[in-house]
């Protein structure tokens, strides 16, 4: 029998997987697919610290995790592919998809070795260098993506990222549902409205080369 | 007839732009002008009342202001109301907006009430979301232009300060774990002992609030989100949004007690002097005279973050700074507006011989200039060389020297490109006809008025408060 912090630790260990899965796709539609699973897990390690902890705002933070980043956005973003069928593919990653994919994991490890000399003492538990590699993970999906729904993709990363080392480490972090549903109300915002007008003016979602944005 | 009690002026700071933001929708757009206008003036008079009553304290579970938020206040009410004013005449010019009157002036107030709230809680989580807010209602404004550039200045506003932000939050997680709270106050009041999980807790939240001040490297959105947004919401941009999220840094920072262990006032220091150089060099090579403004602010915010770093009368010198940037700075976007809207370009290269065409706003474009870039008397003048003697006063003359440059160079800039758009001679046989003056010029120059003033006057009430501030945050007095 595996104890409570031996099965978050291998959630974890999932997580992080769906985060290197992520890295290195560069079709639109399975991208949406992991990450929506990957909010899922974030939301089912949620519910089990919940359940053991007893805690009423792990709860509800594990609700709206599936609710807002497992569905809704997910959902937004598929509904966003339907009008951009040629961009299926984001077609400048796909030539740097390996690349990607070793950065990643470079990424990891380094990210790994200086949680293990700086804060691992202070954060002993099992896994606890996870929700810190997830978040270099998402910050390095936004920096070297180019099309607007992959950098959403991106976002959401570092928001289960956060969401899932304050479930870890600060249980009692004060208006932490607060700072969530507005890492969310963010997160629409983003999906929703500047995505549609991106659409209207630019008629693409990927990232513009203007020459106006230069210097 | 009792004065009000400081709660009052707290409710009524918070209460007026958000009463604003919602009576703003009303479908009727002078209804949302003078709901925005009564907002922004009831909101200035409660900062004023919140100075001459020097109110300090704590109210209630989160709320709490002291003279370093009260000097903040006064920049964020006092340039709320003047973007809010310039606004009407703007608006008019914008053919095919995306926003309609009423939506962009709820989103102006929500900005605003965005900003104010950062300044009077004391839970830094709720500071947070403060700063989190202000990109939420601001990103929308940046494309009321209905551009495929605002759009585009407008996601990476959005996604850079967003990433730049969570890892803010990361930080104060971090901080939360190793202190057992975030009450801002608390904890300057009762420094934490001195731990590497602080150290790096601190470090996070520079490079967090750091993206929102506009610090090198993380500053990709700034110029873009700056230039492309209507020139109102620039000002607030360029003259209180970036000093909100440094004051933020700075609430982060007093948890570490004076003086700030060498790591952390190491990195202020490279990433102050790097943002200094980098924006200087930059603005050389800038085609659009919004862009060289948005990049002038990421100079200033460069100084004040290597003043923090140096400490002692610095901080004195980066609290005028700011007050006096602020208003000249949305001076200078004022006039940069009127340029726009009468010309309808923003490229340098096509504007010429405003002094002839347009002439009240290139003088007040001038004064906002010098003004902008630390000329003499103006009060960015006073701040800027204190920060410079500081830095000699503690034998760093080489920093003395980095920063000097700097402020050269983008005083030559800055003050080059608008000369020749005043005074430069338009090319014989330009078939386009010159610009007009257009009617909104008198808030440039109220607001450089005030720039100037602090420079060569102490201000009754918010000079003591400017004293009190520097000296709540371990700074010594000139």
């Amino acid at each position: 029998m595996i104890s409570a912090s031996e099965a978050t630790a291998l959630v974890g260990v999932g997580i992080l997987l769906t985060a290197l899965y992520l890295q290195s796709e560069s079709f639109v539609d399975p991208l949406i697919r992991g990450i929506a699973l990957q909010s899922l897990l974030v939301a089912g390690l949620l519910a089990g610290l919940a359940w053991t902890e007893q805690s009423i705002e792990l709860a509800v933070l594990a609700g709206l995790t599936i609710a807002v980043r497992s569905l809704l956005i997910p959902y937004v973003l598929r509904a966003q592919l339907q009008s951009f069928r040629w961009r299926v593919r984001e077609v400048r990653a796909a030539h740097r998809v390996t690349s990607h994919a070793l950065g990643a994991v470079a990424l990891a490890i380094v990210a790994w070795f200086i949680f293990q000399e700086t804060l691992a003492p202070i954060f002993p538990q099992p896994g606890a260098a996870l929700p810190f590699i997830l978040l270099v993970e998402g910050l390095f999906m936004l920096a070297t993506r180019s099309t607007t729904l992959v950098q959403v993709i991106g976002y959401l990363e570092a928001e289960n990222a956060v969401v899932y080392a304050g479930a870890l480490f600060a249980k009692s972090f004060p208006l932490f549902v607060e700072v969530v549903v507005f890492l969310d109300v963010l997160g629409v915002v983003l999906v929703g409205i500047i995505l549609s007008i991106q659409r209207e003016v630019t008629g693409t979602p990927e990232e513009a080369s203007l020459s106006e944005l230069s210097g | 007839m009792s004065a009000p009690d400081p709660t009052f002026w707290l409710f009524l700071l918070l209460a007026a732009p958000a009463a604003a933001a919602l009576l703003a929708l009303v479908p009727y757009s002078r209804v949302s002008q003078l709901a925005s206008r009564t907002g922004a003036i009831l909101s200035f008079g409660a900062t004023l009342g919140l100075l001459v009553s020097r109110t300090s304290g704590v109210f209630g579970s989160y709320l709490g202001v002291d003279a370093l938020s009260e000097v903040f206040l006064f920049m964020v009410t006092g340039i709320y109301g003047t973007s809010v004013w310039y606004s009407a005449g703007y608006l008019r010019d914008v053919h095919r907006p995306f926003l309609t009157p009423q939506v962009y002036y709820a989103l102006l107030n929500a900005f605003a009430f965005a900003m104010i709230a950062t300044l009077v809680v004391t839970d830094l989580g709720l500071m947070w979301i403060g700063v989190e807010a202000t990109t939420v209602a601001s990103a929308l404004l940046i494309v009321l232009e209905r551009r495929p550039a605002s759009v585009e200045a407008a996601w990476r506003y959005t996604i850079v300060a967003s990433a730049g932000l969570t890892i803010a939050l990361f930080a104060l997680l971090l901080l939360y774990t190793t202190t057992g709270t975030l009450n801002a106050f608390r904890l300057a009041a009762d420094p934490p002992v001195p731990s590497l999980a602080i150290e790096l807790a601190v470090a996070l939240a520079i490079v967090g609030f750091g993206t929102k001040i506009g610090l090198f490297p993380m500053h990709t959105w700034l110029p873009d989100a700056h230039s492309e947004a209507p020139s109102p919401v620039s000002a607030m941009f360029s003259g209180v949004l970036l000093p909100t999220a440094l004051y933020a840094l700075l609430r982060v920072l007093r948890v570490l007690g004076t003086p700030m262990p060498a790591m952390i006032s190491d990195l202020l220091l490279a990433f102050g002097i790097a943002t200094a150089i980098v924006a200087a060099l930059l603005l050389q090579r800038q085609r659009s005279f919004k862009r060289l403004l948005a990049y002038s602010s990421m100079e200033v915010m460069g100084l004040a973050t290597v003043g923090i770093a140096i400490g002692g009368i610095a901080l004195y010198g980066v609290l005028v700074l700011l007050v006096a940037h602020a208003f000249a700075k949305s001076a200078a976007f004022y006039s940069a507006g009127n340029v726009l809207r009468a010309g309808g370009t923003n490229r340098i290269a096509e504007v010429r011989d405003l002094r002839h065409s347009m002439p009240r706003t290139s003088i007040a474009w001038v004064l906002a200039a010098v003004a902008v870039t630390g000329a003499p008397p103006f009060g960015t003048f006073v701040g800027e060389l204190l920060i410079v003697v500081a830095a000699i006063s503690i034998g760093a003359i080489w920093l003395a020297g980095v920063l000097a440059a700097a402020i050269l160079l983008a005083f030559i800039g800055v003050n080059f490109q608008i000369g020749r758009m005043v005074w430069g001679e338009r090319p014989p046989g330009d078939p386009t006809s010159p610009p007009r003056e257009v009617p909104e010029w008198g808030v440039a120059y109220l607001n450089v008025g005030v720039a100037l003033v602090v420079g060569v006057a102490a201000i009754p009430y918010l000079a003591p408060a400017l004293r009190s501030a520097a000296a709540l945050l371990g700074g010594s007095l000139p």
